[in-house]
């Protein structure tokens, strides 16, 4: 008798929320279009005001790389102008999926990619809004950003040989050491397809030592190598002991870890190394231009400045040095073309895939 | 009946339009670019796809890997289902939403547990040095296929457990009256009975592997075993992006899976039989004692051992440990994370809050949605409803990345007087979509049951349709319902692939959370939040249980 009172209660308390439910169902399902107007309708209106009023209003932000690090430069350029951010944040590769689908009504004001050859790859498809007079341009590192004011790449980081102190106590030297049978099974590279910067230190060396840089990728794989998804998927077997070693591994992952107290450290290789620089862009069918441009010169501040060297990167600009990490002249470097990695990222990529699989 | 048949009409016609825009048109505008790759006309680029990228391996990959999965979860769903349902075992019903576990795991992170778990220097080796050789034989093949099928077993042992109860105790007494033995008696009466559910499961749990992303994103990766998911999600995701190239794989997947619901509907088709009648069932349960109790409650403990022990306990040690390089040790724990991430107004609290609202909101209008087009489908006798059936269950065929992305080239598509894009109701409509084949299913799967003879008792006393429907119908279909519900907010709780396209900027749920943590190198902070959100979605489908514990089928 109980068990039907409560089973009959329950049932009409369901059918009730059923029902009141799928009143609420309908309206919205008849009115997705109505009411969806309304804060599209908003939003255009809004950016239309903001395009003529430069202070305050909104700025849209697609941000690859350290979250804290964006998240202290967009609260401090928020302090700092009173615009307002909204931020995605993901790797190069979903930043760049995010936009292709969004290609026909495009929201992005200004991205931060982990690669340079992706930002090239923006303007030769003429995505990008050149703002050659951004404050400060001139005392960037020339190598890394576009004469025309099209990128800006703001900061840089270094890729090393990353390893656990716990189980390597002679740590290698040199990037062919990896392929000698001490360390057989032992290292992880990451994936450059989904790894600018993997991608950056592959084409970089290949540019530098030509068709028999793959004798050395190739050695890698013969000797146990493992392929690891992106930068921090590669680094994690690492600290936990798994792996010994990542090749490849972007420095400031490495610095801000042992910071924390994990057993890791890196050194750069005698051979040289490759520095991936991480670009910033303002895109051409930016709603907010001049919010747009208002970030970029924020990103090339002294302020900003700053708080790139805080996160363990190399700062963009070459009047101002990190204290906590190895500075770019500090890093024995390879001879690199950029213009070929550019070129070459694909075929490279898909080539180290199919050796590595 | 006239008017039965009108109200049947314009369900269908209702269904069919809002299938054509919310699925049809997104997926048409996705194979429009596969064949409109850069502004021109070009029908062989598919074909090119195919043939040119080594396809035929992955894609026997992804088949093979899914028979095997197929197999393992009825291997360990079959008996489960059956203890369930007709031993006194079924009186616990805990077990039935602890076991949701495994499904409410988002997949990467069950793989990720098991990985800590077993690799080089893991929690096991820590434990038991001798144990180094079973990482070797664990980082395989039928590694991947035991983590995926311990991830999809719920959903099928749910399904059969059902379909179990309903087959009552009638027709097994039946058999066992004119001298059937208990072998035969499964075999003639029981295994026919249960073919259309499981052939439905089955079919299930064959997408549902052949779509998943995340254990071959991390398991799989790690061994090299690469299938047509890992293949598309890399055209989509990483630089270059191309998605020709991905449409055109996925609409290879989307055939396999098509040929696999051919198959399944046809089956179901001819081993349809209707269950529920109006008379009265008991169902016999048998009383476990000594051997068979304890052959029981072992197989029981293993499996959640093995489903929830092992990958809760990597995933907890993980969220617990202060360096993650000095492994298990007691100076070693900390709640710290737990703070950082239930301190009030935090990123974190957001993101729950987001996930919460945005999954009831899903779920409720899925059940809505999902009901109206499983009884519009009806028995799929018409030539329409099969089409409804085809397209509701579309969602679940094509790999929620590809969904995503024709949903976004369609709401967010310059000719639409309204984007609905970069908007909250941007997610809820994703996730209703991606979701929408549970509840048919579900409640497609009881309705079928219902024998036709009830609803035609109720005309004869007089019942209006609308108290039909009330009295007769919505009770016989609510656990359906209840089921479909429970699913999609579990599964949208932790949805990631679309979220991560979808979501606004600035808006993140907790399996994006999650996300960002991991690819931040946060993993203790992503692993906790995995700890809190799953354990939140348990306690409510606990309360739920609590509240509906008195359900039954048929109570005479």
């Amino acid at each position: 008798m109980l068990g039907m009172n409560t089973r009959k209660k329950s049932a009409m308390l369901l059918l009730t929320a059923v029902m009141s439910i799928s009143l609420f169902g309908c309206s919205t399902g008849n009115s997705t279009t109505g009411n969806a107007a309304q804060p599209a309708g908003e939003g255009n209106t809004a950016a239309a005001a903001e395009t003529t009023k430069p202070a305050g209003g909104k700025l849209v932000l697609y941000s690859a790389g350290p979250q804290k690090l964006a998240d202290n430069i967009v609260s401090g350029f928020t302090d700092k102008t009173g615009i307002e951010v909204e931020m995605f944040q993901g790797t190069t590769g979903k930043i760049l999926a995010r936009m292709e689908a969004e290609k026909s009504n495009p929201v992005a004001d200004v991205v931060i990619l982990a690669s340079l050859p992706s930002a090239q790859a923006l303007k030769a498809d003429g995505l990008t809004m050149p703002y050659p007079e951004a404050a400060n341009a001139d005392k960037l590192n020339k190598d890394w950003s576009d004469a025309e004011g099209n990128y800006f790449s703001s900061s840089a980081s270094a890729l090393g040989i990353v390893y656990n102190t716990k189980l390597v106590s002679t740590p290698p030297t040199s990037w062919a050491e990896l392929a000698t049978p001490a360390w057989k099974d032992a290292v992880n590279i990451p994936d450059p397809t989904l790894s600018g910067s993997a991608l950056d230190f592959i084409t970089g060396y290949l540019s530098a030592n030509g068709e028999k840089g793959w004798d050395l990728l190739s050695a890698y794989k013969a000797n146990g190598a493992a392929m690891a998804g992106a930068n921090q998927e590669a680094l994690d077997p690492v600290i936990t002991g798994a792996k010994s070693i990542v090749a490849a591994g972007v420095d400031y992952m490495a610095y801000s870890s042992k910071a924390k107290g994990e057993p890791l450290d890196i050194v750069y290789p005698e051979e040289g190394t490759v520095i991936s620089p991480r670009p910033a862009a303002i895109l051409k069918s930016s709603p907010n231009v001049e919010n747009a441009k208002a970030f970029i010169d924020y990103l090339l501040s002294d302020e900003a400045q700053k708080l790139v060297a805080d996160a363990y990167l190399i700062p963009g600009r070459e009047d101002i040095e990190a204290t906590n990490r190895a500075n770019v002249k500090d890093i024995p470097q390879l001879k690199v073309d950029w213009n070929w990695m550019s070129e070459h990222g694909e075929e490279t990529a898909a080539r180290f895939s199919e050796t590595f699989k | 009946m006239d008017n039965n048949r009108i109200f049947r009409r314009v369900g269908v016609i209702l269904a069919l339009f809002l299938l054509t825009i919310s699925i049809g048109v997104p997926l048409l505008l996705i194979f429009w670019q596969s064949v409109y790759p850069d502004g021109q006309w070009d029908w062989m680029a598919p074909i090119r796809t195919i043939t040119g990228h080594h396809l035929s391996g992955v894609l026997l990959n992804s088949v093979w890997l899914g028979i095997c999965v197929v197999a393992v979860t009825t291997l360990l769903a079959l008996p489960l289902a059956w203890m369930m349902a007709k031993t006194r075992m079924g009186e616990h019903r805990w077990v039935d939403v602890i076991l949701m576990i495994p499904f409410m795991t988002p997949p990467y992170i069950g793989s990720m547990g098991w990985i800590l778990f077993m690799q080089k220097g893991g929690y096991l080796q820590q434990w038991l040095p001798s144990s180094a050789g079973w990482s070797e034989l664990f980082f395989s093949f039928w590694g991947m296929v035991l983590i995926m099928s311990l991830h999809l077993f719920p959903f099928l042992y749910l399904l059969l457990r059902d379909a179990l109860i309903r087959i009552g105790g009638n027709l097994e007494e039946a058999g066992a009256v004119h001298g059937a033995r208990a072998g035969y008696r499964f075999r003639r009466i029981i295994l026919p009975l249960l073919l259309s559910s499981y052939g439905m499961g089955i079919m299930l749990v064959f997408v549902k592997t052949i779509a998943e992303f995340g254990t071959p994103a991390t398991f799989g990766r790690k061994i090299g075993y690469y299938v047509m998911t890992s293949e598309i999600h890399k055209y989509i995701s990483s630089w270059p992006i191309d998605f020709g190239k991905a449409t055109s794989l996925a609409s290879v997947l989307l055939s396999v899976c098509l040929v696999m619901w051919y198959m399944q509907s046809a089956m179901s088709r001819k081993f349809t039989y209707r269950l529920v009648g109006g008379k009265g069932q008991r169902s016999k349960r048998y009383s476990l004692r000594g051997g068979a109790g304890w052959l029981c409650g072992v197989y029981l403990a293993i499996l959640l051992i093995l489903s929830i022990g092992i990958p809760y306990f990597s995933i907890i040690a993980a969220s617990t440990m202060k360096l993650r390089g000095s492994g298990i040790a007691f100076d070693n724990l900390t709640l710290d994370h737990y703070k950082e991430l239930l301190s009030w107004g935090s990123v974190s609290m957001k993101a729950i809050g987001n996930s919460l609202g945005l999954s009831l909101a899903a779920s409720t209008v899925a059940v809505i949605i999902g009901t109206g087009f499983a009884l519009a489908i009806g028995r799929s006798s018409s030539f329409m409803q099969r089409v409804i059936d085809l397209f509701s269950l579309l969602p679940n065929t094509v790999p929620g990345i590809v969904m995503v992305v024709g949903l976004i080239l369609f709401w967010n598509s310059p000719w639409m007087p309204v984007t609905l894009y970069n908007t909250y109701g941007m997610v809820v409509l994703t996730y209703v979509v991606l979701f929408l084949p549970y509840t048919v299913q579900y409640v497609k799967s009881s309705f079928t049951q219902i024998d036709g003879t009830l609803f035609q008792a109720g005309q004869v006393f007089g019942g209006k349709p609308l108290y039909i429907l009330r009295r007769i119908l919505i009770p016989l279909i609510l656990p359906g319902m209840l089921a479909g519900w429970m699913m999609t907010f579990t599964i949208a709780t932790r949805e990631l692939v679309g979220s991560l396209l979808i979501l606004p900027p600035s808006m993140q749920t907790s399996a994006t959370y999650i996300f960002a943590q991991f690819e931040q190198g946060q993993v203790s902070l992503g692993m906790a939040m995995a700890v809190v959100t799953v354990g939140m979605t348990v306690l409510m489908l606990l309360g739920i249980e609590l509240l509906n514990s008195k359900r039954k089928w048929n109570a005479s």
